[in-house]
């Protein structure tokens, strides 16, 4: 554990001295959120519109916001640079556990998600969205949205792994990307086309995204919660023992 | 584990050759089909040698270093470093080995110090320990002034000498060096051939790789060299000028050069005759 907090500790260094690499990762989601509040915001008013629960549709969008924030994948991108590099090389060449070299930057990232998180959250404040379920709903809420920034990243690192390249691992993260939208985003899922609310049924994406918005909206609904946890918390499972597997072949 | 591990296991000695390889194999299977890279090596470097490792691009050289410092897997043969088979026990061996790779393996966004701080703490020192050893290092290095600087800005030979140092972090047995000096200027070569026959002098038998003939002849006590994938000269490099001399009735001694090309089938003849082909 203390060598995958010491490999951990560099990785956040490393996002931390790549600004540039961070602010999309803020800027682009907030983004959406102005964007998709401004285009149906007078749709969905917040005095007529029940699924809203009296806030405004900014409030019904920020999950989405969150979750395309702690799906940017950045830190398989450094650990292709670092491969690329030959530095990977010179960590692998170290007696430390090879689990190590991969969890290390997962922990990071569990760090960094939580970052990114409280910042959206705070963001959001000025557009008069606010968590309904309290301290330990907004807790709940960067946790969740943490720990979905793992599987991503958990998954973005095994096409690094594989591939061992830039270009394949940008896009191969794109295959990820579209589960983000088959969800039901702008509406609740019983309000969407029959074909749509059976793709965002399928979509284990679409309970991780009810349960933020359950937090936003709503006192603690621990069915959704604990369905979103029990979901991100299946993935990590399944991405960190791919990921180890990975490592452990790895030549 | 750390610290106490770490020097014991970096301390013990052991008996027989620092660095012993039998019918050493490796075939990479890519899309194109399978690459025959190494096909069959044998090696014996004794304790407190310099081993210089010599081959064409292509012959082998890396390859082989990457299997006998566990970073790349063996198809088939043994190997063994300070005594551990590295592909039984991969940590253990890691423990008593230090390896320089010929891309320098840096990470261009911590500096000098922070590079070799962490890989201090992943050979299981303490953070108060770590520190102290990496400034050791620097200062061994000449990389003082430059230490709290990210390693983005550094020169070349400054590179080198921050690799060779993170290498020798927790004062290997034996060390491994692939292509220490290419891309170095002549001084900075120098730098480095001082630095590893210092290492040796303090008993760290030195397995070094290189494509320059004179830095073989003055650094190595014994060499090898590998052309396709096979071992087809060893000795020392006097050994090695004698029998050539004696086999072809030379009237001069001739040189290393010679040697290696007389051992690698190309001969001066035809290298020149290639040079004027791409020169035309
Ligand atoms: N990852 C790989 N996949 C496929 N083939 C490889 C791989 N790495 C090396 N090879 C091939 O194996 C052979 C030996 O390569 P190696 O890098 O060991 O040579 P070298 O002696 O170190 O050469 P150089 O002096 O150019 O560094 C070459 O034919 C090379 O193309
Ligand atoms: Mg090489």
């Amino acid at each position: 554990m203390s060598y995958t907090w010491v490999l951990g500790r560099r990785a956040l260094r490393e996002a931390l001295r790549t600004p540039e690499a961070l602010l999309p990762t803020l800027f682009i989601p907030m983004f959406f959120l102005v964007v998709n509040l401004g285009q149906a915001g007078k749709i969905f008013p917040s005095s007529t519109t029940g699924f809203l629960d009296g806030q405004n549709y900014g409030a019904f969008q920020l999950p989405s916001s969150m979750l395309l924030a702690a799906s940017f994948g950045t830190a398989a991108l450094f650990l292709v640079e670092d491969i690329e590099g030959g530095y990977f090389d010179k960590l692998r060449s170290s007696p430390v556990p090879r689990t190590s070299l991969v969890l290390g930057r997962l922990v990071a990232e569990v760090v960094k998600g939580l970052g990114i998180a409280i910042v959206l959250v705070l963001l959001a404040l000025p557009f008069g969205i606010h968590v309904a379920s309290g301290f330990v709903g907004f807790l709940l809420l960067i946790a969740l949205t943490a720990l979905w920034a793992v599987v991503y990243v958990g998954f973005m690192q095994l096409i690094a792994l594989k591939t061992r390249s830039a270009a394949a691992t940008n896009s191969g993260g794109l295959i990820f990307f579209p589960l983000l939208f088959l969800t039901p985003n702008f509406v609740p899922r019983h309000m969407l086309t029959r074909p749509m609310e059976i793709a965002a049924t399928c979509n284990p994406v679409t309970y991780v995204m009810e349960a933020l918005r359950s937090l936003i909206l709503q006192d603690l609904v621990w069915g959704r919660v604990l369905t979103g946890f029990g979901v991100v918390g299946a993935l990590g499972v399944v991405m960190v023992m791919l990921n180890l597997r990975m490592i452990r072949h790895y030549d | 584990m750390s610290k106490l591990v770490t020097q014991r296991a970096a301390g013990e000695s052991f008996v027989g050759p620092a660095v012993e390889a039998r019918g050493l194999v490796k075939h990479y299977k890519g899309r194109d089909g399978v690459v025959e890279a190494v096909r069959g090596v044998d090696l014996r470097v004794e304790a407190g040698e310099i081993f210089g490792f010599l081959g064409p691009n292509g012959a082998g050289k890396s390859t082989t270093v990457r299997m006998l410092t566990t970073l790349l897997s063996i198809t088939s043969g043994t190997a063994r470093v300070a005594g551990v088979d590295v592909a039984r026990e991969p940590d253990v061996a890691r423990l008593r080995m230090g390896v320089a790779l010929q891309e320098a393996g840096l990470d261009a966004r911590q500096t000098g110090r922070e590079l070799l701080v962490l890989q201090c703490r992943l050979f299981g020192m303490s953070a108060d320990d770590a520190a102290s050893r990496a400034q050791e290092l620097l200062e061994l290095v000449d990389l003082v002034d430059a230490a709290d600087r990210r390693i983005k800005g550094y020169s070349g030979g400054m590179k080198r000498r921050l690799d060779l140092a993170s290498a020798l972090v927790h004062e290997p047995q034996v060390l491994f060096l692939d292509e220490p000096t290419t891309g170095l200027d002549p001084a900075s070569r120098l730098v480095v051939w001082e630095e590893v026959r210092r290492i040796n002098g303090h008993g760290t038998t030195v397995f070094l790789t290189t494509q320059y003939l004179e830095e073989a002849d003055q650094l190595c006590d014994r060499i090898a060299i590998i052309d396709g994938g096979r071992i087809v000269r060893e000795g020392t490099p006097t050994q090695l000028k004698t029998e050539l001399q004696v086999r072809l009735g030379l009237d001069d001694e001739p040189s290393l050069d010679d040697v290696f090309l007389d051992a690698t089938g190309r001969t001066r003849e035809r290298v020149a005759g290639v040079v004027r082909e791409v020169g035309a």
